[in-house]
């Protein structure tokens, strides 16, 4: 019993300084926020997109893809495991159906683990963008960072 | 000599001295015999106790086995689940696709694979029902949503390079 009771105070005496200088020198501040990727499709329906998106400045980590607002893009698009704790990702998604949307809709939400102080910069690309027919059609992408 | 020890000196009786060495001899002496009836008390009574003791650690060790039985069997099952692959909470395919699937999955044949790709072979199992059989890109004879979902993989992989 004294032996444990010595083995625990001797480590609390070695961790303590060790946990205190950790502390210390400060981890940099992490916070979690959400990317909202918009995809504005003019007086044309959209039924299916691809986009890729890179951080290009600033610090993070994606670790959660979720769906858009309208029906036809509500479930949780197509994108690469590898990709959650990456920088990086390409997301995809069709529907086939006929109730498409028009315009500017949030087609699917980031979410992001954003690392230190530097504000984020993203690049976004948007490679596909198609009607009901599969037809390429002229669109537009943006993102606006959540809270 | 103190006065104190002068005072026992002086009262001593041989006579008194060897009495009281008689009686202090019988009153440690051992008892030489125990009666046969206590003897017979102690030992049903030592009988009694160890049998309780021996019957509760008895039960205990049945409930320790009942215990250990319960917890296997539920491993077994657990087991079993997931060699069923029960845990798979929806129908999407979410590997991701092999190189070689990556290069069968370029459907429209436009020497790129995209979404556009997964959405042309999905129009088509809805539209005719029937598709060619070489876009069975997980070869499991049947051409359905799952080879729908293998050639929307392969068009979002990363290492196809993004930017």
């Amino acid at each position: 019993m004294n032996k444990i009771a010595i083995i625990i105070l001797t480590s609390v005496f070695v961790m303590v300084p060790v946990l205190a200088r950790q502390s210390d020198q400060g981890e940099p501040s992490v916070r979690f926020a959400p990317l909202h990727i918009y995809v504005d499709s003019g007086s044309r329906p959209l039924a299916a997109y691809q986009f890729e998106l890179k951080a290009t400045d600033g610090q993070i980590k994606i670790v959660g893809v979720e769906g858009g607002q309208h029906e036809a893009f509500r479930e949780a698009p197509y994108y690469d495991p590898a990709a959650l704790a990456n920088d990086k990702i390409i997301i995809a998604a069709f529907n086939t159906g006929k109730d498409l949307p028009k315009g500017r809709i949030r087609i699917a939400t980031i979410h992001l683990q954003i690392i230190g102080e530097t504000k984020p910069e993203y690049e976004l690309k948007l490679t596909v963008a198609a009607d009901a027919d599969g037809k390429q059609i002229p669109a537009t992408i943006s993102y606006e960072e959540g809270e | 000599m103190t006065e104190r020890m002068e005072q026992f000196d002086e009262d001593l009786d041989p006579g008194e001295y060897s009495k009281l060495s008689a009686d202090l001899r019988a009153l440690f002496k051992t008892l030489r015999s125990v009666p046969p009836e206590v003897d017979r008390a102690v030992y049903d009574r030592i009988h009694r106790h160890f049998a309780g003791v021996k019957s509760s650690q008895g039960k205990y060790r049945r409930f320790r086995w009942a215990a250990l039985w319960k917890v296997a069997a539920a491993a077994a099952v657990v087991i079993f689940a997931f060699s069923l692959d029960l845990t798979k909470r929806s129908e999407r395919v979410t590997q991701r696709p092999a190189l070689a699937e990556i290069q069968a999955a370029d459907i429209d044949l436009n020497g790129r694979v995209d979404i556009l790709d997964a959405f042309t072979l999905a129009r088509q199992i809805e539209k005719t029902g029937h598709v060619e059989s070489r876009w069975d890109m997980n070869g499991d004879g049947l051409v359905d949503r799952r080879d729908v979902d293998t050639v929307a993989l392969a068009a979002v992989r990363l290492d196809k390079g993004v930017l």
